[in-house]
């Protein structure tokens, strides 16, 4: 019996499955204590099957649109606004890490500074950017893109700068362009670090746009969140709300793993090998998959030198 | 051959010379930042930045008027920032604790560890603008106190992003030993308990470190947004907004000022710690 939980425990979803079910063992818990004391236990702690009750609930919350509806169009506004200052911030950064690592110069100029603007609380300035550009979209992708912008900028420079000296040297040997070493070694050793960098700025991007929702009633999470507070509509669009952010925020790290895993080539070779390790251990003979990863990068290599 | 050595005769640009000289490349890590930094208050009193961005003095006051604002209202901006700090520094404090503790947990027993590791983790992508009216929800009954219960509110929520960076990084530490560190011990018969004080926890000191190196701005951050959504209107971030509201541009960019001196701080804090304790060991 032991060993067949022990195994049960092998798989890493388990475990995962047994904190998300404590976690949520304890919510009901706290539920039904909060529905037994308080007056208004919805506004409080309401149950989960309440919260899952008003995703399906046809009843209209306000003007004509039932809680859901409301949740998925806010959320659309709220995050096409933050991709493309995701997008803008992820792209700025890359280009100034590139401009960094080619000028010393240029580096030593504006490293200091980049150090400044992860202490700075950029949120803090959401107010301030709404007031200067006047316009809540705008600001919205401003700081949106600032606040992707560091984390992308200092892990893609730290990527420039973890490519070691004989590298350098075997492309000194192949009488290298400085062109060819940019593409050919440096960026795609910095390709990793920029998805450390991406995973970081993602959950960022998403929260300063439902931030900078609260602070100007113009559709979007943060402004349904404050009005279903301030008791405008049902509280149940609240929960929904902070349900579904959590959700966004949670998916949009592991969706940036997945494009990872999709675009970076070391992963697709690892992947690939995988794939053939599987069908090689089928016809058992382990052993060859092994060595097909050493000979296919080996393949990978002479590709691209030639 | 005589190609070579009309090559090497030939002299070198100031350019060249001035990128092999190490003492005019240290004195550019000094010079170029400050140059950078001059032309930027520059740029604000003389208000070209104002015309690039298309606004005001009103909106984007000078910096002189900054700075007399500042020292106007020293007393309040005080009050306002020792609130900040006790919410970010509390909450980091209990948060990295509890981070550290889920680590050990997750490095001793790492098969049910292993999934509160990612439960944990999911925290950290969760907005603190989700999380933060919710807290102040369950703190309604800890005080009548209405500064008291949004205090509590503000830290709980920086915990949970504190702890969640800690968690992380600790577990980390704890498990990502030095090769053969492990074999050695075995062959020593160390306990499980001697493994854990002698290899484990000095070997995880480091990577407290990086977990704080992020998560002292994220937690100031995290003080200022929930001050956003508290009850009882105290703290850097919330004057900020409340001054937007009243249209008192230079006090709220005093305010900024203060919040951004406040992640200065701490960080020079954060690195003298480090560079004490970690002399110890490495």
């Amino acid at each position: 019996m032991v060993k067949k939980v022990n195994k049960i425990f092998d798989h890493k979803w388990a475990s995962t499955l047994l904190w998300i079910i404590a976690i949520i063992i304890v919510w009901e818990i706290a539920a039904c204590i909060v529905a037994a004391t308080k007056r208004t236990p919805e506004n409080i702690l309401p149950h989960l099957y309440q919260i899952v009750a008003a995703i399906f609930s046809p009843k209209e919350v306000s003007s004509g649109m039932t809680a859901i509806m409301i949740v998925l169009t806010s959320a659309r506004a709220t995050i096409l606004r933050s991709l493309l200052g995701f997008l803008l911030g992820i792209a700025a950064g890359f280009l100034l890490a590139l401009i960094m690592k080619m000028s010393g110069l240029l580096e030593k100029m504006l490293f200091p500074y980049l150090m400044l603007i992860q202490l700075i609380p950029v949120l803090g300035l959401a107010p301030i950017v709404l007031s200067i550009t006047g316009d809540i979209n705008k600001s919205r992708i401003i700081i949106a893109a600032i606040l992707s912008f560091y984390p992308v900028a200092t892990n893609t420079l730290a990527g420039f700068k973890s490519v070691s000296r004989d590298k350098y040297d075997l492309m000194y040997t192949y009488a290298a362009k400085k062109r060819t070493i940019y593409t050919k070694v440096l960026i795609p050793s910095a390709i990793p670090y920029f998805f450390t960098g991406t995973k970081i700025a993602a959950p960022m991007a998403i929260t300063a746009s439902i931030l900078v929702d609260t602070l100007q009633g113009d559709g979007g999470l943060g402004c349904m969140l404050s009005q279903s507070l301030k008791h405008a509509m049902s509280i149940y669009v609240f929960w929904l709300i902070v349900f579904f952010s959590a959700f966004i925020g949670i998916l949009s790290t592991h969706l940036m793993s997945w494009i990872e895993a999709l675009i970076s080539p070391e992963k697709r070779v690892i992947r690939k090998a995988k794939r053939e390790d599987r069908k090689m251990k089928a016809a058992k003979a382990p052993e060859a998959a092994k060595d097909y990863v050493y000979d296919r990068r080996a393949r990978m290599c002479s590709k691209r030198r030639s | 051959m005589a190609q070579t050595t009309q090559k090497i005769k030939r002299p070198k640009t100031l350019y060249q010379r001035f990128k092999e000289n190490s003492k005019a490349q240290s004195a550019a890590t000094i010079v170029m930042p400050v140059l950078l930094g001059v032309v930027i208050v520059i740029l604000w009193q003389s208000q070209a930045l104002h015309h690039l961005l298309r606004t005001n003095t009103f909106t984007l006051p000078l910096l002189t008027r900054i700075g007399e604002i500042f020292g106007e209202n020293l007393d309040k901006i005080w009050d306002n920032s020792v609130a900040t700090m006790t919410v970010a520094f509390v909450g980091l404090l209990i948060g990295s604790l509890l981070g550290y503790g889920v680590a050990i947990f997750a490095a001793l027993c790492p098969r049910v560890g292993k999934g509160g590791l990612t439960v944990i983790g999911a925290f950290a992508s969760i907005p603190v603008v989700a999380l933060a009216p919710v807290m102040n929800n369950w703190t309604k009954d800890v005080s009548d106190v209405a500064s008291v219960r949004s205090m509590v509110a503000k830290i709980l929520v920086v915990m949970l992003i504190a702890a969640a960076n800690m968690c992380l990084n600790a577990y980390r530490g704890l498990t990502e030993l030095k090769p053969y560190a492990m074999d050695l011990m075995d062959t020593y018969a160390a306990k499980k308990r001697t493994v854990f004080v002698k290899l484990q926890l000095p070997n995880s000191v480091p990577y407290i470190f990086t977990a704080l190196k992020v998560s002292v701005p994220s937690s100031i951050i995290t003080a200022i947004v929930s001050e956003y959504f508290a009850e009882y209107i105290i703290g850097v971030g919330r004057q900020i907004r409340e001054n937007i509201v009243l249209a008192q541009y230079p006090t709220a960019w005093a305010y900024i000022a203060a919040a951004c001196l406040l992640g200065v701080a701490a960080y020079v804090v954060l690195m003298i710690a480090q560079s004490i304790l970690l002399r110890r060991y490495h």
